[in-house]
């Protein structure tokens, strides 16, 4: 039997970002790195420098009106004291007493700390976009409307636009690449996936084994029996399989190439 | 005639000539309208300024240094534009006045950092399409299109339609981001960018090792044994 984690507005959100956030990568890298052999074939895939442009604003638009669409969905949730309840995403003393323990642990001192329904790295994942993603839409739309911009700020805040528009981009690209991937894929507890997000539930052996404390909490409110969901179906299964490994794939072979091609970017 | 009148007479010449320069070079001067403050040292009015200004003139006090800048070349004729160590050329009629060879050569020759910007690798532009032909007056010379009282109206303006005096402040050759460079001629370019870079080797020198070490304990820990206390053993 599965433990629901995550609602089918949760998983849409989230396949919206994966999706944006995948394009937006491909095409803005396509054209960092347009005078490497390698930005140059991938900017073929979408027809060129300036295609790769046009996509990458209107994907990027998109993108901004999805996080504008998921605040709006946020701020209808909000209940008083759940704010801060043992199932908020907002971070708390205990995610700090647990980071400490797990420090321990990777040390062979103590066992791994007891988790609630939101691990601390996965309240880092969530919060973390909301100070990458209007970074980008900002300096983005700037970017996109440079003469308008000027009229608002002086003209040298494109400069600052442009710098932190990269590497910003730089930072979410290579996070998710690398520790969330690892997290969501390749760490031995989730290999071969982390299936949660995709099938919205995680078998209860798995929410014992790393989300204890919150599986006790519900069992103790009665709530236990209502959360529980049917396994997905296999062609289900098989879908978001090939889907997100798919997307590790891509990402991977993203990563590689950023780094191995990296010193043949012209610009400063 | 003996020897010593021949000496004398050759002394006699030699003075008469040092006096005869001396004399011309003071009516010369004068004859310009020259401020000077001695015949061997020329104050040229700033209006008429060539740009080219020796060391000991931008000093607060008008003397030579004591000690003098190791390696600094102190010309035999120090007013030739090849020997003068100090070259203010932001406004000059011709920005490359006074320039050996410099026909033969390309804009890249020397000024390689100024094409590794948006508009000359990405949008392709030569560097006369915005600067214009010979000759290329200094970007503050009054009449220059560059000045950038009227730079968005010449310059930009040609392909960014609407553009204003603020969009022509974007800084099109800007310095490295991170270099001395940038910390005087662009700080906030230069703190933004050691910003980001604390913000990304700090994300990531703590996640990676995180992701790192989570993977190596749950590789020697069997399932179910992570959360069993030590405690429970004995």
């Amino acid at each position: 039997m599965n433990i629901k984690r995550f609602s089918v507005v949760d998983r849409l959100f989230h396949l919206g970002l994966m999706l944006t956030f995948l394009i937006q990568a491909a095409t803005g890298f396509s054209r960092l790195y347009i005078t490497t052999t390698w930005g140059k074939k991938l900017c073929y895939l979408f027809g060129g420098y300036e295609n790769a442009g046009v996509i990458h604003h209107w994907v990027g638009s998109i993108m901004t009106a999805l996080f504008v669409v998921h605040v709006l969905c946020l701020l209808t949730k909000i209940k008083g004291k759940r704010i801060f309840g043992p199932d908020s995403l907002i971070p708390n003393l205990s995610d700090f007493c647990n980071i400490w323990k797990k420090f321990l642990w990777f040390f062979g001192i103590g066992s791994t700390p007891e988790l609630d329904r939101w691990a601390y790295w996965e309240k880092f994942d969530y919060w973390a976009v909301f100070w990458g993603l209007p970074l980008l839409a900002v300096t983005g739309l700037m970017l996109m409307y440079p003469i308008a911009s000027s009229r608002i700020m002086p003209g040298w805040s494109l400069n600052i636009a442009a710098l932190l528009h990269k590497a910003e981009a730089i930072l979410a690209v290579a996070y998710i690449f690398i520790v969330h991937f690892f997290i969501g894929h390749l760490r031995p507890s989730s290999f071969p996936m982390n299936e949660g997000m995709f099938s919205g539930g995680v078998s209860l052996e798995d929410a014992m084994e790393e989300k204890p404390v919150w599986v006790k909490r519900l069992k103790k409110e009665g709530n236990l029996e209502l959360v529980m969901t049917s396994p997905p179906t296999l062609w289900f299964r098989v879908i978001y399989f090939i889907f997100g490994y798919a997307a590790l794939g891509f990402g991977i072979y993203l990563m590689v190439n950023l780094i191995v091609y990296s010193r043949y970017v012209s610009l400063h | 005639m003996t020897g010593m009148k021949r000496c004398k007479n050759i002394v006699i010449v030699c003075g008469a000539i040092l006096l005869l320069s001396l004399i011309f070079t003071l009516e010369f001067a004068s004859a310009q309208g020259e401020e000077v403050a001695s015949p061997l040292r020329r104050y040229k009015e700033y209006e008429v300024s060539t740009g080219y200004y020796e060391e000991y003139e931008v000093l607060p006090r008008r003397e030579r240094p004591m000690v003098e800048i190791p390696g600094v070349r102190q010309g035999l004729f120090p007013y030739s534009p090849s020997a003068a160590t100090v070259r203010i050329r932001t406004r000059l009629a011709d920005s490359h006045q006074g320039i050996k060879f410099y026909d033969n050569r390309r804009c890249e020759d020397c000024h390689i950092e100024q094409t590794r910007d948006i508009h000359t690798v990405r949008a392709n532009l030569t560097c006369r399409q915005c600067h214009g032909g010979e000759p290329i007056a200094s970007i503050n010379h009054y009449f220059s299109p560059m000045n950038p009282i009227r730079r968005h109206a010449y310059v930009c303006a040609k392909c960014h339609e609407g553009s204003s005096a603020s969009f022509a402040s974007y800084v099109i050759h800007e310095p490295s981001p991170g270099s001395m460079a940038a910390k005087t001629s662009f700080p906030v370019l230069y703190y933004t960018y050691w910003f980001m870079v604390v913000l990304l080797v700090g994300t990531l020198g703590v996640f990676i090792p995180h992701s790192f070490l989570v993977g190596l304990r749950e590789l020697f820990t069997k399932k179910g044994e992570a959360t069993k206390d030590a405690d429970d053993e004995h």
